[in-house]
């Protein structure tokens, strides 16, 4: 097999305006941030030749975003375009499209866009999702404090872990002029009278749901070297989509999408979890936070309680986790939060937050950067370096 | 009394299964090529891709495979049920689904503990199937 380590490279990123922005449709989020990832990347409109999109979840079916219609009024002309929905894992298997693409020649510079006006627009996140309506399931929240609580029941852990999570990726964003929560701290006490949403979780272990868009483009390695940014290369990936039923589902406590898709990604790095220096993980619950990483294999089942502190994964830390503030702390833009934060960091580009000197941490080389959607039935896998 | 709760979304696959729930049944599809019962509907076998199935009665017996308390009412007509289990049973022929614990504190809810199924006639249409501590 053809090795894809290092060969595509994450050129430029895009963001917009974020948090609470009324009076944006979700297109307007995904053109704003596809515009300013090419301003980013210092490329002509004509150089974009390739168009990947995540359609907005809540809007689901919403016939107005589309790619043609994206291509149309940023006004490219592109030979390799998609729509692309594998959830939250999305962000992560469009890097992994596009890598392919551009190494065989398909487009030189693909945009990868998502946009969603998900907290002021009209639709609801994950209710359609995986049913259960009849018996007030209602939200993404259920399968994940279904999962959580069978997690607890598995592992030891719960509220105890995840208050350092939620803690520590908090420091992050307290560092993020971009982050909802900039400047406004969590302490222990915070956590724990944070309201009780679906028992186990509380408000304090359930992201943000946000208005705002991210883009990346990708190209090849050699092209990447001209161009204005330290490139960013992709140095391993994996998928593995579970997509059971929730109750039928083996993964609510592991193992998750994680494992599969991580052990590819380590297996083309040519790494193990030793050489990471940060993690990037998709963090729609703080459980998924702790199920994503012993996924990944930084710790054993059972282990987490003790591995999991905050100290420890917050600025200053030896594994820093989420250093944007993630999907908690920061905004929710689905897999594009935790990926568009490594490659700021790998670019040095993270202000306050920079890992390094900066934030008494190591300089990163690289960072592993996770994607998950549904209820831990979709999952991608990127390493990112240097 | 106007049942203002969401109900079930019925197509062409499930009506058989909420049919059976209308007479108090709970009845699973069983591959007859390779026995698997399965869960949620469908029209092919998860294990073998079989397309023959025949609705096989169960036992209305499980375990709490896990479960959550809600505390925060997503749709007004849910205000008055608060706080209420939402929770993955095991049945005993293999297959888990999702429905709500009643009759029992949510203080008192257990991982493992063994419920059994009853239905809640909450139209003339809909039977939920739902779980209550077993005797
Ligand atoms: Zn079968």
């Amino acid at each position: 097999m053809e090795n894809i380590k290092d060969k595509a490279a994450i050129v430029g990123v895009g963001y917009t305006v974020q948090g609470k922005v009324p009076g944006r449709s979700s297109m307007s989020f995904h053109l704003e941030a596809a515009r300013n990832a090419i301003a980013d990347a210092g490329l002509k409109i004509e150089d974009v030749d390739g168009l990947l999109m995540q359609p907005p979840m809540a809007a689901m079916g919403d016939p107005m975003v589309a790619p043609a219609y994206l291509s149309q009024q940023l006004g490219i002309r592109v030979r390799f375009m998609a729509a692309h929905d594998d959830w939250g894992a999305s962000a992560g298997c469009l890097a992994q499209h596009a890598a392919w693409a551009v190494v065989h020649g398909m487009a030189n510079y693909v945009v990868c866009t998502y946009g969603e006006n998900a907290l002021s627009g009209a639709g609801e996140y994950g209710n359609a999702l995986n049913g259960g309506i009849e018996y007030g399931m209602f939200g993404a929240v259920a399968g994940y404090a279904l999962a959580a609580r069978r997690g607890m029941h598995e592992f030891g852990t719960g509220p105890e872990t995840w208050k350092e999570i939620a803690i520590a990726q908090r420091r992050w964003a307290n560092l993020n002029p971009n982050a909802r929560y900039y400047q406004q701290p969590m302490t222990v006490e915070d956590y724990y009278n944070s309201r009780m949403i679906v028992d186990p979780f509380r408000r304090a272990d359930i992201c943000l749901v946000s208005d705002g868009g991210r883009a990346f483009i990708v190209t090849t390695a050699e092209r990447a070297r001209d161009l204005r940014h330290r490139s960013v290369f992709i140095m391993g990936m994996g998928q593995d989509h579970p997509s059971t039923n929730v109750p039928q589902a083996t993964h609510l406590a592991g193992p998750s999408g994680a494992v599969v898709s991580g052990a590819t990604a380590f297996k083309i790095a040519g790494i193990t979890t030793d050489d990471i220096d940060a993690c990037e993980i998709y963090d729609c619950f703080t459980y998924t936070v702790e199920l994503t990483l012993m996924g990944y294999g930084f710790f054993g089942p059972g282990e987490g309680k003790d591995f999991l502190k905050a100290e420890r994964l917050a600025p200053g830390g030896d594994f820093p986790v989420n250093t944007s503030g993630g999907q908690l702390s920061e905004a929710y833009f689905q897999g594009f939060t935790p990926l568009a934060e490594a490659i700021m960091q790998l670019r040095g580009d993270a202000g306050e937050r920079q890992l390094g000197p900066v934030t008494n941490t190591r300089e990163p080389e690289i960072i592993i950067v996770s994607g998950n959607g549904g209820v831990l039935q979709t999952h991608s896998t990127l390493i990112l370096r240097r | 009394m106007v049942y203002e709760k969401p109900l079930p979304v019925i197509n062409e696959d499930n009506a058989p299964y909420w049919e059976y729930c209308r007479s108090h049944e709970l009845r699973m599809q069983k591959c007859t090529d390779c026995g698997y019962v399965r869960f949620p509907v469908s029209i092919v076998c998860p294990k073998c891709n079989s397309m023959a199935a025949e609705w096989t009665p169960l036992s209305g017996k499980g375990r709490v495979y896990s479960y959550v308390v809600y505390h925060m009412a997503y749709h007004p007509s849910y205000k008055g049920d608060i706080p209420y289990i939402v929770a993955i049973i095991q049945l005993d022929e293999g297959p888990r689904m999702e429905s709500n614990i009643t009759d029992c504190k949510t203080e008192d809810v257990r991982i493992d503990m063994p419920v059994e199924v009853y239905f809640d006639d909450v139209t003339e249409d809909i039977s939920l199937p739902k779980f209550r501590p077993a005797a």
